[in-house]
C-alpha cells in the first residue's frame, strides 16, 4: 500500500472534524506537523477577520492574500498596517515566480493595483445588492500570463427573535491567464456558513460548515474593465449555486438524514401504507 | 512541544470524530504522527471516553444482538454489562470488539422496572427507529434507572452519516426522568457540514415501564417536530438575513454599467459608503 501525503491526512481530518472549529483544528494540527504549516494555511478556508483601515476608516477583510508577517494591506489605502519596515515588492511574484501574494510584503503591479482599485468599488455595490450590509475585499496579484486575486465578502446576522445567528463567509479565489482576445478564468470558490438558534422547547441547535466548488472558463476580454465584468459574472453565478446548493445540504439534506434516525410516524404503518399503495398500482395495472 | 500536549491534541481528535467515522480520524492520525508511531496506544482514555459518550454499540460474539456502551452500565475494568441479554462482557475500546462474554443477571431494588422499561421501549424503538440499540440500566446504588436509545445510519458511499443519542435518567422515588436528546449529522461532499443538537429533558412520570415509555415518545415526537421547525425558521430567518437570492430589483447585476450604479440607482441599505 502506498504511503498517504500527511497532507493530505491533514485534509481530511479537517473535513470530518466540527467545521465550527477549523481554526483550532487546523493550529492543532499544525502544532504536531510545523511541517505542514505553509501548506496548510494556504489551502485551508478560515472564517474570515474584520479590521478598520486607518487611512479611509472603511472595513476590509484579511487573509493570507494580502498579510505579510503580521501585518495586512487595506484594499482601499493599498497601505500595510502596522506599516511594514521595507517598502513592499512591487507585482505580487517573490523568487522563483511562485509566490501567490502571501506573506511577501508583495502589492500588485500598477496595471493590476489598477483593476484592483475598480473591483473593490464593483464588489462594494454587488455587496451592498445581495447582502445589504456586510464588508467585502478584493486583492489581486500578478502572474506571469495574466494575475490572479481573491474575492471575500462576510456578512454576520443576527434576526430581530435575537435566538438565532448566522455567519457567512464566501473566499472566492480566481486566475486569469490572458490569451490575447480571451481570457482562461480558474475560480475556486468556498462558502462557510454558521447558523445557530436555541430555545426552550429546542435546546440548542448549531448548522456550521463549509463548501467548495470550482469553475473554468474562457471568455472574450476588449480590455481590462471586460476583466471586471468576467470575474464579477462568474462570481454572481458561482454564489447563486452556491446559495441554492447551501440551502440543500443545510435544510433539506440535514432534515431527511434526522427523518432517516427516527421517524415521527410510525414505521409498521408506513410500510403498510407503501403495501397498499403497491397493491393499488398493481391493481390499476392489471 | 511535550509528549502531553500531543496526547491532548490527539484526544480531541478522537473525541470530536464524526458518527461512524473514527477509523477514518484514526487513520489520520496515525499517519500524521507516523514518527511516533507508539502516540496512539497512548490515547486509551481517549477511546473510552468516545465510546461511552457516544453510546457505541457493539455485537457480542456469537450473537446478532447490539448491546450499547456507557458510563451508566460499566463494571469497571473495560467490562460492561447488559440487562436484556443477562451478559457481561470485556471491550476493546480501541477496535470496539466485545469478548469474554460471561451471565450478568440484575437484581435488587430496580431490578424489575429496569426489565419492564426494557420490555416496554422493544416495540416502540421498533416503531420509530429503523435502526437502533436500546438498554436500560439501575444505577447509582440501585436507586435510579438509566434508560438510552442510540440510532445510527452511515452512508460513507453518499458522504454522510448520523446520529441520535437519547439518555433518560429516571428517578422512582421522585416520580422524575431527566435526560438529554443529541443529534449530530455529518455531510462531507466537497465540503464539511455538521449539524449538532443538545435538547434537555425533564418530565414527571409514574415509575412503570409502560408510563416512561409513553413518556419518552411524546417528548421525542415533539422534539423532532420542533428540530424540523427550527430547520424552515433558520432558512427563512438567518440564513436569507445573510444573503439574497437575488437583488431587491429581481435582476442580475449589470458589469458593464456598475461603475454607474452608485451615481445613478439607489442599491438600498441606506448608503453603501461607511
Amino acid at each position: 500500500m502506498a504511503a498517504v501525503d500527511p497532507f493530505d491526512s491533514a485534509l481530511d481530518l479537517l473535513r470530518r472534524l466540527n467545521p465550527k472549529h477549523t481554526t483550532s483544528h487546523l493550529n492543532n494540527i499544525i502544532a504536531l506537523a510545523p511541517d505542514l504549516a505553509e501548506d496548510l494555511l494556504s489551502s485551508v478556508d478560515q472564517p474570515l477577520t474584520i479590521r478598520r483601515c486607518k487611512q479611509t476608516g472603511r472595513d476590509y477583510l484579511l487573509c493570507d492574500y494580502n498579510r505579510d508577517g503580521d501585518s495586512y494591506r487595506s484594499p482601499w489605502s493599498n497601505q500595510f498596517d502596522p506599516p511594514l519596515d521595507d517598502a513592499p515588492s512591487v507585482g505580487g511574484v517573490g523568487p522563483g515566480g511562485t509566490n501567490e501574494g502571501a506573506g511577501e510584503g508583495a502589492v500588485p503591479g500598477e496595471r493590476v493595483r489598477r483593476m484592483e482599485i475598480k473591483m473593490n468599488e464593483a464588489f462594494d455595490v454587488y455587496r451592498e445588492l445581495y447582502y445589504e450590509g456586510g464588508v467585502s475585499s478584493v486583492y489581486l496579484w500578478n502572474l506571469d500570463d495574466g494575475f490572479a486575486g481573491v474575492v471575500l465578502l462576510k456578512k454576520t446576522s443576527t434576526p430581530g427573535d435575537a435566538t438565532s445567528s448566522g455567519v457567512w463567509d464566501s473566499i472566492h479565489v480566481f486566475e486569469a491567464s490572458e490569451r490575447g482576445r480571451t481570457s482562461n478564468y480558474r475560480l475556486t470558490s468556498t462558502v462557510i456558513l454558521s447558523l445557530a438558534t436555541k430555545g426552550s422547547s429546542l435546546g440548542e441547535l448549531d448548522l456550521s460548515g463549509n463548501m467548495t466548488r470550482q469553475v473554468e472558463q474562457d471568455l472574450p476580454v476588449d480590455n481590462d474593465d471586460s476583466h471586471i465584468a468576467n470575474i464579477g459574472r462568474l462570481v454572481e453565478d458561482m454564489e447563486l449555486k452556491m446559495r441554492n446548493l447551501l440551502q440543500e445540504v443545510y435544510f433539506g439534506k440535514a432534515k431527511d438524514v434526522v427523518g432517516d434516525l427516527r421517524s415521527i410516524g410510525s414505521l409498521s404503518e408506513t410500510l403498510r401504507d407503501r403495501e397498499t399503495q403497491r397493491e393499488l398500482i398493481g391493481s390499476m395495472r392489471r | 512541544m511535550t509528549l502531553q500536549s500531543q496526547k491532548a491534541i490527539l484526544s480531541s481528535f478522537i473525541e470530536g470524530a464524526p458518527p461512524g467515522e473514527l477509523a477514518d480520524v484514526v487513520a489520520d492520525i496515525k499517519n500524521l504522527t507516523s514518527s511516533t508511531p507508539n502516540l496512539i496506544n497512548e490515547l486509551g482514555p481517549a477511546f473510552q471516553k468516545y465510546n461511552e459518550e457516544q453510546f457505541t454499540t457493539v455485537k457480542l460474539p456469537g450473537s446478532s444482538q447490539h448491546v450499547i456502551i456507557s458510563s451508566h452500565n460499566s463494571l469497571g475494568g473495560s467490562r460492561y454489562y447488559d440487562v436484556e441479554t443477562s451478559t457481561s462482557f470485556a471491550f476493546d475500546h480501541t477496535t470496539q470488539k466485545a469478548s469474554a462474554v460471561e451471565t450478568y443477571v440484575v437484581e435488587g431494588a430496580q431490578g424489575d422496572l429496569t426489565k419492564s422499561v426494557i420490555k416496554a421501549l422493544a416495540p416502540y424503538v421498533k416503531e420509530h427507529y429503523s435502526n437502533a440499540a436500546y438498554g436500560a440500566w439501575p444505577i447509582e446504588n440501585d436507586s435510579k434507572v438509566a434508560i438510552i436509545i442510540v440510532a445510527n445510519k452511515y452512508s460513507p458511499n453518499n458522504y454522510w452519516n448520523g446520529r441520535w443519542r437519547s439518555l433518560y435518567i429516571l428517578d422512582p422515588a421522585a416520580g422524575t426522568v431527566e435526560g438529554s436528546i443529541k443529534v449530530d449529522v455529518h455531510y462531507y461532499e466537497d465540503g464539511n457540514v455538521r449539524l449538532l443538537t443538545d435538547k434537555p429533558v425533564t418530565a414527571s412520570v409514574s415509575a412503570t415501564g409502560a408510563a416512561i415509555v409513553k413518556e419518552i415518545s411524546a417528548v421525542e415526537k415533539k422534539y423532532q417536530e420542533e428540530l424540523n421547525r427550527s430547520f424552515a425558521s433558520l432558512s427563512e430567518g438567518a440564513f436569507k438575513a445573510l444573503r439574497r437570492q437575488l437583488p431587491v430589483t429581481r435582476q442580475k447585476i449589470e458589469w458593464e454599467k456598475i461603475a454607474g450604479y452608485r451615481l445613478g440607482q439607489d442599491i438600498g441599505g441606506g448608503g453603501a459608503r461607511r
